[in-house]
């Protein structure tokens, strides 16, 4: 027993550099929005592919919460919200961005259970009463954008009086349209990905009343590996477009 | 009898003062990154009255939940013997040591509009549990339930039973006998079991917000409050997590000469 303790203290001990074999790795750490999951995942995976001596760290979330985070002084290289919002509150009132690049553009639509409860067939049928509205809080992109599309349809009255929960980012509201115990949702077009469309059935927003949210990238001013971090938004807004087109984003205007 | 003169390690003072450190600290800088000038603001803001109030609400509520299901089970734990009676105890203590998201998890697989009691419940009666100040309810009293049961136990099996015995050898029906003597002798603890519930109910987050939603006035409760000012307005969050401290700190004093007492 002692002699396994101990074997295993040795381990942790040795652990950090035993990915190092001679050349210096660094590490990156990305905050990215939530609505971002999917592709970054894949993204991070081939970026690693191409420069074995990185590797990346995701911490997906509400792009509010993020940029919260990094004003706190959270460790980030790299930020990436849904929002120019937030890129703007980290240059003005944080450590500041540099390389700042639009890299994706994404559209909002209505998604409900497949077997569609309240029979919501169009953006419209959000006000009538009694049908259970999800959407993400106030102050998240996808919250936000989603009042938006409300708004310019005109029917933001009803269909907040429906909302019965105000989650805290557009994951939650995935989930908890795909529990099924919600009756519509009001996410990102990407977040319908193939893993859940037979679950979910997407309602398309019209293009007039449709909301565009835009996704900017940028390294974070303080970064301890600048170098790694500006090579990953090189490559976002580079060979990882493709990427990002099979995700469903739109390219960048 | 002359007890041998002990004397504290000078290790553990040092420890200790860590100890007291470690606690106090966190608080501490709680109050100094509070702003002073907008906490009254934040206080008595509409938003952050009505989630008090709801957390009071779903706090009492929750407790009283468990504790009306805590004792029948505690009585049966502590006086009849019977066999898996310690599998009971370890299932009825899981939630306490369960992450709070997976009891959320868990409650919508039951009561969740497609659960197995939710789904026959929407289809017969149109009751949807999810989202509503119920749902909330019970993630809060699903997570302070087991402290309920052992607050119970431990004071049923304390009680000297012979109290009850002469009780009934009097004349005294078992109804007389609970009504008069058990929960009399049983109130110091079920006082410490309503306080201990309330106040994990009261602190309650990952059951609430995956079971129950976020909805202001009616699943809402202070501690989601807090999380979702604290994307936006952290300044605002942490006057509200002030206002937590707050209310803990008034059921410490509350219990003050009551099972906090050393001896």
């Amino acid at each position: 027993m002692r002699h396994a303790l101990a074997g295993m203290a040795c381990l942790a001990l040795l652990l950090p550099s035993c990915g190092g074999s001679g050349s210096e790795r660094s590490e990156i750490i990305v905050l990215a929005a939530a609505s971002l999951t999917g592709a970054f995942t894949k993204i991070g995976a081939d970026f690693e592919q191409a420069n074995p001596d990185v590797t990346v760290r995701f911490s997906f979330g509400p792009s509010d919460g993020l940029a919260t985070q990094i004003l706190e002084g959270a460790p980030a290289d790299v930020f990436a919200p849904a929002s120019p919002k937030y890129m703007d509150q980290v240059r003005s009132d944080g450590p500041g961005v540099t390389d700042q690049a639009e890299f994706a553009r994404n559209t909002l639509a209505v998604i409900v259970p497949s077997d569609n409860p309240a029979h919501v067939g169009s953006l419209d049928d959000l006000a009538r009463p009694g049908v259970k509205l999800v959407l993400a809080a106030v102050g998240v992109p996808a919250g936000d954008y989603a009042r938006g599309v409300l708004a310019n349809a005109g029917i933001q009255k009803g269909a907040l009086a429906n909302v019965v929960s105000n989650e805290e980012d557009v994951k939650g509201v995935v989930q908890k349209v795909l529990l099924g115990e919600a009756d519509a949702g009001i996410v990102y077009r990407t977040d319908v990905t193939s893993g859940i469309s037979a679950r979910v059935r997407e309602i398309s927003i019209p293009d007039g009343v449709n909301v565009i949210a835009t996704y900017p990238i940028a390294v974070i001013d303080g970064s301890d590996h600048a170098p790694a971090a500006e090579a990953f938004v090189r490559f976002v807004t580079g060979p990882a477009q493709a990427t990002l087109r099979t995700f469903g984003f739109l390219p960048p205007s | 009898m002359a007890a041998p003169k002990r004397t504290t390690p000078g290790v553990f003072v040092v420890l200790a003062v860590l100890g007291i450190a470690f606690v106090t600290l966190p608080l501490a800088g709680l109050i100094q990154r509070t702003p002073w000038s907008r906490a009254a603001d934040v206080l008595t803001s509409d938003s952050s009255l009505t989630a008090l109030r709801l957390s009071i609400v779903v706090a009492t509520s929750a407790a009283v939940v468990s504790l009306v299901l805590g004792f029948p089970l505690a009585w049966v734990l502590s006086r009849s013997s019977f066999p898996g009676r310690r599998v009971v105890r370890g299932l009825v203590i899981l939630p306490l040591v369960m992450p709070p998201v997976v009891g959320g998890v868990a409650l919508l697989a039951v009561f969740g509009r497609r659960g197995f009691l939710g789904a026959p419940l929407n289809n017969v009666f149109g009751v949807q549990l999810t989202f509503t100040t119920p749902a909330a309810v019970l993630a809060a009293a699903f997570v302070s339930f087991p402290l309920a049961v052992l607050a119970l136990e431990a004071g049923l099996r304390s009680l000297d039973t012979r109290l009850e015995d002469a009780a009934a050898t009097l004349g005294g029906s078992r109804w007389y006998v609970l009504r008069r003597v058990t929960l009399p002798m049983l109130a110091p603890q079920i006082a410490a079991g309503l306080v201990l519930c309330w106040a994990r109910a009261l602190g309650e987050f990952g059951a609430t917000i995956t079971f129950a939603g976020n909805l202001q006035g009616r699943t809402q409760t202070l501690p989601l409050a807090v999380f979702e000012r604290l994307q936006t307005d952290p300044d605002g969050a942490i006057a509200l997590s002030l206002l937590l401290v707050a209310v803990s700190l008034a059921v410490i004093v509350g219990l003050r000469g009551r099972f906090l007492a050393a001896r």
